[in-house]
């Protein structure tokens, strides 16, 4: 009987290079800095309790916007919004501070409001994504304007508005603001590999058609999915204002690229379907250790900027190699 | 001709109409189907096969006629009541999760729960139990460490397969093929053939697509035909041959002109 | 080749001509200098203060941010913390967000010379002040430069009109000492009008926009006053594309390269060029001083260089374009 079937044997290469090429090739550039800054600085690259906190306070800024960027594109769509959603939370939360004075309910007040706040422009992307059939990338870069311009406003004209004291400072002070970041990709990695949340994002993203065949409200779903991503840009701005002890409209200008950097080079597709939260975390790891590590090894500024564009069109080239593997019968 | 012995039918078609800006998509079709019987049904592109079944799971509403299962009304607002009701239809495109593997496939929209410490977890190891169980009721191998992987991976019969395993997983009384071999190779298709004798002697009542007319008189009981959205006849298999039924698809110009 | 052996050679292939000297001398000083951006203008100060790092023989780090963000700048500052300069040289991109990262990184044992930006309030060491612990500001005086632009332009329109001022945004200590000087120099100007500041964001397309958006509104623009690079740029754009190349005057803070053909082709009136050279050349001489223990001035000017047709082809004058 099984005879019959003579299955096309799908090699299982690919499915396991694509997994296993992030943590590869952070593990070699970790190898790499340290023996190059042996050699060259005399110095040790990772027993460094201060490098490594360095390397991670870099990665958790853009790593908190590429938790809600994971699920966005997982589920086939992308959200361009995120970098002003998160400069429009910072703002926020300065400016509620400013407004509320001294007492010490304002500060948490200000953290519930901002995210609050934060939700709108995320129900407004999944309310033209799902239900207007407004394609993602359209979608979400007219609200990268919108909530550009809010910001803006929301900070009057100096476009930063300086928070007036310093309770919310432990925030963004030492390791605090890298557990908060480790606790909540933790919690949703949880929620994407095991919940039934997680596995319709899988599904949405992999054949919409048979989501929506199986009695999945696909429209409320997407509609969660982008605000998940908008909290996520939130909460990012919230840690920016503790940090730095302002909030700046162009805060998260700088990230969202690196956001779905982190998402792609952890092996996610651009077009949905696939990938996880580890492999997203390895990302933004790999990019912040490039970062910091050709700092530290005196490499010449501009290298900079070219390394981490290399790194991203490896990590596509890889998944092509992969699909192209895995198509052919 | 009924096998199994009951004389109501499981479902009835009763002068069902429909409209689509302006085109009567299909006209008065009435059509009945006996418990356990296979009921071919064919016609030319554009007969109206595909609006006929999209009315009976429920996706579309009939301006016009009703449909009865199990001697009851059906007037769903969705085509998950239809589901829940016990009809299952295969849809050409299979309707499977490419990414996900054969335990998620077969419990899409209604996985099974476990609670972790109050967490809500899919409960995988009775998912991939299940589709082991599944994959054995209907008698296909797959190997065990291909469970796991999307379904993707696998051959076009596999896929097939599991859309008919999750259908009767979900206990399907009523099962709706849609060109169920189109995309497979001969080997295939002859695998999914017997898949479809086999349901028919578990008693699964079934209304199958196809333009193969060699599948339809290999399986069915009944033929019955459409064309420009009326019908234009009904045959016992045994009573008849390719040649009238295609005449019957076609019309009668056709056979003048002949 | 597998991917990841392919991904090593190419990773060692891209950095082997940009890596560093050799580990640092154990008592040869260690200088890192983070600029706000890349700007022909910081690189210009890097070249000077490449010759006082040659003349003093220490060691100059460089890294630069690629936009005028704390997002980005604050992660090159704790690279620079972790390689343990002696001194850090930096032109902090936001007078009150970087107090708290620069103040971690003299906790770290690092002393702290801000060039052509401050912090705070900009006077050190004088016990006031979250941000009081810097050693030294070497800069322009930017509020007498700005009062330099208000007299070259107010001389450039005859004396009467109406201008107004073209900025990078707020917030930047350069930036606004340029804008609070022109403005007070203009208030001895009775006849001259000066209407609201626009604001481009170091974006010179904006600046062009703003620009004809304010000639829309006032179609008698005498003059505009461009207070940086991209702001100078775009307002000359700006005059311009509106045809009024000549008949509004253009002053410009900055010289940038290509600025002699601008002046001499009449796109801009005035330069004034600020001397970054000098910025990076004493700010390495401090830092090296302070690295060695000595006291050094909290505060250095370094002076300007207003450039226009008259003078624009002497040699002298030249030599203060910047460049890459």
């Amino acid at each position: 009987m099984t005879a019959a079937f003579s299955p096309s044997e799908r090699l299982d290469r690919p499915a396991w290079i694509g997994r296993v090429w992030p943590w590869l090739f952070l593990g070699a550039l970790l190898v790499f800095f340290e023996v190059w800054s042996r050699l060259r600085v005399d110095r040790s690259f990772l027993w460094n309790v201060y490098n490594v906190q360095a390397i991670l306070l870099a990665a958790s800024a853009p790593l908190l916007l590429a938790i809600g960027q994971t699920f966005v594109i997982i589920a086939a769509g992308i959200d361009l919004s995120v970098g002003f959603v998160m400069g429009l939370a910072a703002v926020t939360v300065a400016q509620v501070a400013v407004a509320g004075g001294e007492a010490a309910w304002v500060l948490p007040a200000a953290v519930v409001i901002t995210l609050l706040v934060c939700l709108i422009p995320g129900w407004i992307n999944g309310v033209l994504i799902a239900r207007l059939g407004v394609p993602a990338f359209i979608g979400t870069l007219g609200m990268y304007g919108v909530a550009r311009g809010a910001g803006f406003l929301a900070a009057g004209s100096g476009m930063t508005v300086s928070v007036p004291h310093e309770g919310l400072a432990w925030l963004g002070t030492g390791w605090t603001p890298i557990a908060l970041t480790g606790a909540l990709l933790a919690v949703m990695h949880l929620v994407l590999s095991t919940t039934r949340f997680g596995q319709y994002t899988y599904a949405i993203g992999g054949n919409l058609q048979s989501a929506v065949r199986a009695g999945i409200d696909v429209k409320r779903h997407l509609t969660a999915i982008y605000l998940v991503s908008a909290g996520f840009a939130g909460i990012g701005g919230i840690l920016y204002a503790a940090r730095y002890g302002a909030g700046a409209a162009n805060a998260g200008e700088p990230l969202l690229l690196d956001s779905i950097a982190a998402v792609v080079i952890g092996g996610a597709s651009l077009f949905g379907g696939t990938g996880t939260l580890i492999g997203t975390l390895i990302g933004a790891l790999i990019i912040s250790v490039i970062h910091f590590g050709l700092i530290f090894i005196d490499v010449d500024a501009f290298w900079q900027f070219i390394a981490v564009g290399v790194v991203i069109i490896l990590s596509v080239l890889i998944d092509q190699y992969k699909e192209r593997l895995g198509a052919g019968a | 001709m009924n096998p199994s012995g009951s004389t109501d039918p499981i479902l009835e078609v009763k002068s069902v109409s429909i409209r689509f800006g302006g085109v009567d998509a299909l006209k008065d079709v009435s059509l009945a189907l006996a418990r356990g019987e296979v009921l071919g049904l064919v016609g030319d592109n554009g007969a109206g096969k595909s609006t006929l079944i999209k009315i009976i799971s429920g996706v579309y509403r009939p301006h016009q006629g009703e449909v009865w299962f199990e001697a009851r009304r059906l007037a769903p607002r969705d085509p998950q009541e239809v589901r829940a009701h016990g009809i299952e239809t295969i849809y050409q495109d299979l309707a499977l999760a490419d990414n996900l593997d054969v335990g998620s496939n077969i419990f899409l929209g209604r996985e099974p729960i476990v609670r972790r410490f109050g967490w809500p977890a899919i409960d995988r190891g009775r998912m991939r139990r299940v589709a082991r169980e599944v994959l054995e009721r209907i008698d296909i191998a797959i190997p065990e460490r291909k469970l796991d992987r999307p379904v993707q991976m696998l051959s076009g019969g596999q896929r097939q397969a599991i859309a008919i395993g999750r259908a009767i997983y979900w206990n399907a009384r009523l099962l709706i093929m849609d060109e169920p071999t189109a995309a497979l190779g001969v080997p295939e298709q002859r695998k999914v053939m017997e898949l479809i004798r086999s349901l028919k002697r578990a008693g699964v009542s079934i209304i199958l697509i196809s333009h193969n007319l060699h599948d339809i008189f290999a399986a069915s009981d009944r033929i019955a035909v459409l064309r420009r959205g009326e019908k234009a006849g009904e045959r016992r298999t045994a009573e008849t041959d390719g040649e009238e039924i295609v005449h019957l698809m076609v019309g009668d110009e056709y056979k003048q002109r002949a | 080749m597998s991917a990841f052996c392919r991904v090593l050679l190419l990773g060692a292939l891209l950095l082997a001509p940009g890596a560093g000297p050799a580990a640092a001398d154990a008592d040869k000083p260690v200088i890192a200098l983070l600029p706000g951006v890349v700007d022909p203008f910081y690189f210009t100060m890097r070249r000077g203060a490449e010759k006082a790092a040659k003349e003093e023989g220490v060691q100059l780090l460089f890294q630069i941010p690629k936009t005028w963000n704390t997002t980005e700048q604050v992660p090159i500052l704790r690279a620079f913390v972790a390689k343990k300069p002696d001194v850090l040289l930096i032109a902090p991109v936001d007078k009150q967000q970087l107090i708290r990262p620069l103040k971690e990184a003299q906790g770290a044992g690092i002393k702290i010379i801000t060039v052509d930006t401050f912090i705070d309030d900009g006077k050190y060491q004088d016990g006031k002040g979250p941000g009081d612990f810097p050693l030294s500001f070497v800069a322009s005086d930017n509020t007498e430069g700005g009062r330099i632009a208000a007299r070259a332009l107010a001389k450039a329109i005859g004396g009467k009109g109406t201008v107004y001022c073209e900025n990078n945004k707020p917030g930047i200590s350069s930036t606004d000492q340029r804008v609070q000087g022109f403005l007070e120099e203009m208030k001895a100007h009775p006849d001259i009008k000066v209407l609201a500041t626009q604001y481009n964001e170091d974006d010179a397309n904006r600046a062009a926009s703003n620009v004809s958006a304010v000639l829309a509104r006032n179609p008698n623009l005498a003059g505009v006053f461009g207070v940086n690079t991209f702001s100078g740029m775009g307002a000359a754009e700006g005059v311009k594309r509106a045809g009024k190349t000549g008949k509004v005057k253009v002053v410009v803070f900055d010289a940038v390269p290509g600025i002699d053909k601008q002046i001499k082709s009449g796109l801009v009136d005035i330069a004034i060029a600020q001397k970054p050279a000098d910025m990076g050349y004493w700010g390495v001489k401090y830092a090296v001083g302070a690295a060695r223990g000595k006291k050094i001035p909290t505060e250095r000017g370094t002076g300007f260089v207003v450039m226009d047709k008259s003078n624009i082809d002497r040699p002298d004058v030249r030599q203060y374009i910047y460049s890459n």
